[in-house]
Order: structure tokens, then sequence, then C-alpha cells
């Protein structure tokens, strides 16, 4: 039974980072209808500016949170005028899309360029601190993790409800046209709603930095996790979203535990494979990846 | 107040408005009528902003719009109820109200805005906090142009606001139009509902596929033979 409550802690704890990506990925895909898959990239980016600021400054990784966050915003900003705005108009979506994959690959090998190929992590002093409940044992920075994931998924949540930009973004994500008819400049909220997206990643970034060992390459699989949650969550719904993310962290554990290590991967991509057929809606999404026919 | 001269709209290849003119005065009601593809819905979205002309001029109290997008001439008083209603469906009644009076001209008078269109339709305000999509087609319809209302329209252009209602609410909407109008707010009307447009309106303009074809008040072009044998008479057992 321990063990169980264990492996549901741990999964909870892995589905955190999940649960951020997956947020900024539904914020994207509400707008602009594209499957941002360069954000598995941005959050290793940001994960090693993190790390960088550790290494030369000693910058605390979580007071980093505070110039991560504005500084993943503004480049969400630029990456939007520069890259997407004229794409974002087009009815073909294929463009936004390979422009998503082409930046994927650029920051991938701008990372290797500048930091190389060796996996990189922190080591904070308190990397080892550990909490004790009875037979379960949870690093201290896990549990940070899924703090950061429910106060992202809370923020966001309160700008989308309490907010009138928020409350745009949310009439964009269904009907581009008549946000337009408002006299509510539609760019306007696509541009935000993206940097909104990018600056979950530099959350998401500085959680990877404090628990993972990563390298140049973890930013597609990243992408994709978060997709495949994004899936389970189903789209329009912040905490669908970080529930989907918590839900494969525990999928990935149990499937880990139960059948063995090697098997994680078999065990998420099917699932994404089961949910996409029978639950295209996701579990609790208003609307899913995949429209119900 | 409005203008529109020898206006030509193509999507791509496919020419869709050939030299259309119309006139709009301060204060009047103008319908808009003829078969479904001719014309109606992309004159208006031009209007708007949302179509670019490839020639002619649209001028609004004496200003060429070429320049405008759609936000700026919402902020000047160009406000279009979109056929079909396009509410925001899972958003609450008084969310969609908001978004109306999205810009900061509109939202100065946000109260006062809110005040005449519950007013108006009083079963907004009792369903206020309730999802739009959740809605009866007529209670939608007045969702729709009280949305319109909030952004303090000076030309409010409604594109066929009697679709898919019965006709006790045809009518409830239509006369809910009439009052709109005598506040002081010129109202530019698209209907498939021939009939009742005509009998509402001061002046009313024909189209057909893309040309402006007839033009008069309504009462010239309800005696029109031609207007009677072609729309009235084809669609008489609705009304």
């Amino acid at each position: 039974m321990g063990s169980l409550v264990q492996i549901l802690v741990n999964g909870i704890l892995l589905g955190s980072m999940y649960g951020i990506a997956a947020i900024g990925l539904s914020l994207i895909f509400g707008t602009m209808r594209i499957i941002f898959l360069a954000q598995g990239t941005m959050i290793v980016f940001f994960a090693y500016l993190t790390y960088w600021s550790f290494e030369k400054a000693g910058i605390d990784p979580y007071l980093s949170l505070f110039t991560v966050i504005p500084l993943a915003f503004v480049v969400g900003l630029g990456l939007f005028y520069l890259l997407f705005r004229k794409a974002a108009a087009l009815e073909d979506k294929n463009v936004s899309l390979l422009l998503a994959v082409g930046l994927m690959y650029l920051i991938d090998n701008l990372i290797l360029k500048i930091w190389g190929a060796t996996p990189r992590g922190v080591n904070l002093s308190y990397s080892g601190a550990v909490l004790v409940i009875g037979d379960i044992r949870v690093p201290w920075l896990r549990f940070a993790l899924l703090g950061l994931a429910l106060a992202s998924a809370l923020v966001v949540y309160l700008f989308l409800k309490r907010t009138r930009v928020g409350t745009a973004v949310r009439a964009a994500s269904e009907d581009m046209e008549a946000t337009t008819l408002q006299g509510i400049n539609s760019v306007w909220v696509c541009a935000i709603s993206f940097a909104i997206g990018i600056a979950l990643a530099g959350v998401a970034g500085v959680g990877m930095a404090t628990v993972y060992s990563f390298d140049y390459q973890f930013g597609f699989i990243f992408a994709i996790k978060a997709l495949v949650a994004l899936a389970l969550g189903g789209i329009g719904n912040v905490f669908g979203a970080l529930a989907g993310g918590l839900l494969l962290g525990i999928i990935e554990n149990l499937a880990a535990y139960y059948i063995g290590i090697a098997w994680i991967e078999v065990a998420s991509y099917g699932v994404f494979m089961l949910v996409l057929i029978f639950l295209p809606q996701g579990l609790f999404g208003r609307r899913g990846l995949v429209k119900k026919v | 107040m409005l203008e529109v001269k020898e206006l030509s709209v193509a999507y791509g290849d496919v020419r869709a408005l050939w030299d259309v003119s119309l006139e709009v005065e301060e204060g009047s009601i103008v319908a808009l009528v003829g078969a479904n593809g001719a014309g109606k819905t992309t004159l208006l979205k031009a209007i708007s902003g949302l179509l670019r002309p490839t020639s002619g001029r649209i001028v609004f109290e004496g200003e060429d719009l070429a320049q405008l997008n759609t936000k700026h001439r919402v902020d000047r008083g160009i406000v279009m109820v979109p056929e079909g209603r396009r509410l925001f469906q899972t958003l609450t009644v008084l969310e969609n109200l908001r978004l109306g009076a999205y810009l900061p001209k509109a939202r100065a008078v946000y109260d006062d805005s809110l005040e005449r269109v519950f007013t108006l339709f009083p079963v907004l305000k009792d369903r206020m906090n309730g999802k739009a999509g959740l809605m009866s087609g007529g209670e939608q319809q007045m969702l729709a142009i009280g949305r319109a209302v909030m952004a303090r329209p000076r030309l409010v252009m409604i594109d066929e606001a009697s679709l898919g209602l019965s006709p006790i609410l045809t009518r409830t909407i239509f006369d809910l139009i009439v009052a709109l109008n005598q506040q002081d707010t010129t109202v530019l009307l698209v209907e498939q509902n021939i009939h009742m447009a005509l009998k509402i309106c001061n002046k009313a303009y024909v189209m057909k596929t893309g040309h402006m074809v007839l033009s008069g008040t309504g009462e010239e072009l309800l005696a029109n033979e031609d207007v009677r044998k072609a729309y009235v008479g084809e669609r008489g057992s609705r009304l």
C-alpha cells in the first residue's frame, strides 16, 4: 500500500511539469490553432538559462523565476511578431506548424552550440532535502514543482476569468472573427496568449533545471509529453490540462513499477493513441485536439 | 452618414461585388434585400473592415474608411451583428456584453449602456450569469443585438436578424430594432424576411448576384411588381 501511494505521489510530481507545459500548449492552440511543437525546446532553453545563471552568478533557481518569467514573456512576444503574426492569420495552419518545427530545431542547435551536448543539471544545497510522511518520501524540490504547477494554473485561470484581456482570449479561442467585430485587436490577443504560453515554458524551465538532468535533445520529447497531457485533459480548460499532466505522470510511474522502466514511453504513447481514438474530447475538456465526428 | 461608392470586392479570383453603391442617412433604417449569394453579407463585411475592397470607396461621416481596420471602424461607431449571431457560447451573457464595450470610449459609459440593454431586453438581465450558448434562439438574437448596443454604435448593421426565429419572435426582434432606431441609432438591415424588412425601413436596396439592381422606399419596393414576384411572393407563405 505504501508503495502504491509513493508511486501516485511520484507520478503527480513528475506530472506537474507536463501540466505546466500543457497549459501553455492549450493557450497557444486556443487562439492560434497550432500545436506549438517548440514548447519543449523553449522549456529546455529556459532550463539552460536557469542553470547558467546558477553556475555563473550563483542565483538560486527559484529566485531566477522573477527574471525568467518576464524574460520568457518578452521572448514570446518577440517570437510572435517576428515569426507567427502573418502565419497565424492564414487559413492554412501548416505554415505555423512548420515554423514551430523549424524554430524547435534552430533552438535545439543553438543550445548545442552554446552549452554543448553534456547533460546539465543544477545541484542545490537543498537538493537532497526530503519530506517524510510515514513511508512516503518526497524530495522537497519535487513538491515545489507541484506548487509551481498549481500556482501557474491558478494565475492563468484568474487571468482568463477575471481580466478583460483574458475574456477576449477566451472569446478569440471560440470565434476569432466575432472577436474582431467587437473592436478587439485579435493579433494582440494572439500575441498575448502566445507570450503567456512561452512564459509558462519559462516556469517549466526553472522547474526542470531543479529536478532533472537535461540536454539539448530533451525538448522534443517533452513537447510530445505535453501534447499527450493536453489530449488527456482536453483543450479549453486550464485545470483539465494540469490534470492531464498529473495523470500522465501517474500512468508513467505505474507503468514503470508494474511493467518495467522500459515500458514508460510505450504506456504514455499507447494512452495517447487510445485517448485520441476513444475520447477525442479529452477527459475534462470542452473540446479535444481532434473534433469528435 | 454612410456612403458606399462603386465598391468591388473579390474573394481571390472570384468577384463578389460589382461597383455597388449605397447610401445610409443618419437616423434611418435601410434594408438590404436579395436572394442568397447576392452579396449582402459581403457588403456588410467590407463596410466593417473584415474584407478589403478591390476598388471603390466607403465614406462614413465624411471620412474615407480605406485606411481604418475593424477596430477603428468600431471605435467610430460602425458595429456589425453578424449572421448566425456568433455569440461567445461558452461565455456568460454578461461577459458577452462586456466584450461589446471593449474599446475605451464604450467602456467609459459601460454602466449606462448596460442599463440601456437591460431596458431593451429585460430577459438578458435575468440570464446575466448564464452561458450564452444555453439560451433560446430568440434570446441569443437579443444578446447579439445587445452586444452591439454596448459598443455605442452610431450605425448598427444587422445581418439576418430573423434567421431561424419563429414568426412571433421575428416580430419581437423587428419591434426592438425599431425601438433601437428611435433611440438615435442608424440601422442597416440585411434580411431574408423581405416583407417585414420593407415595412419598417425608410429606404431599401435590392441586390442580385453582386450587383445593386433596385432601390427605393419600402412602400415603393413593396408595390414593385418584380420585387413582389421575385421575393415577397415566394416567401409570402411564411408571413
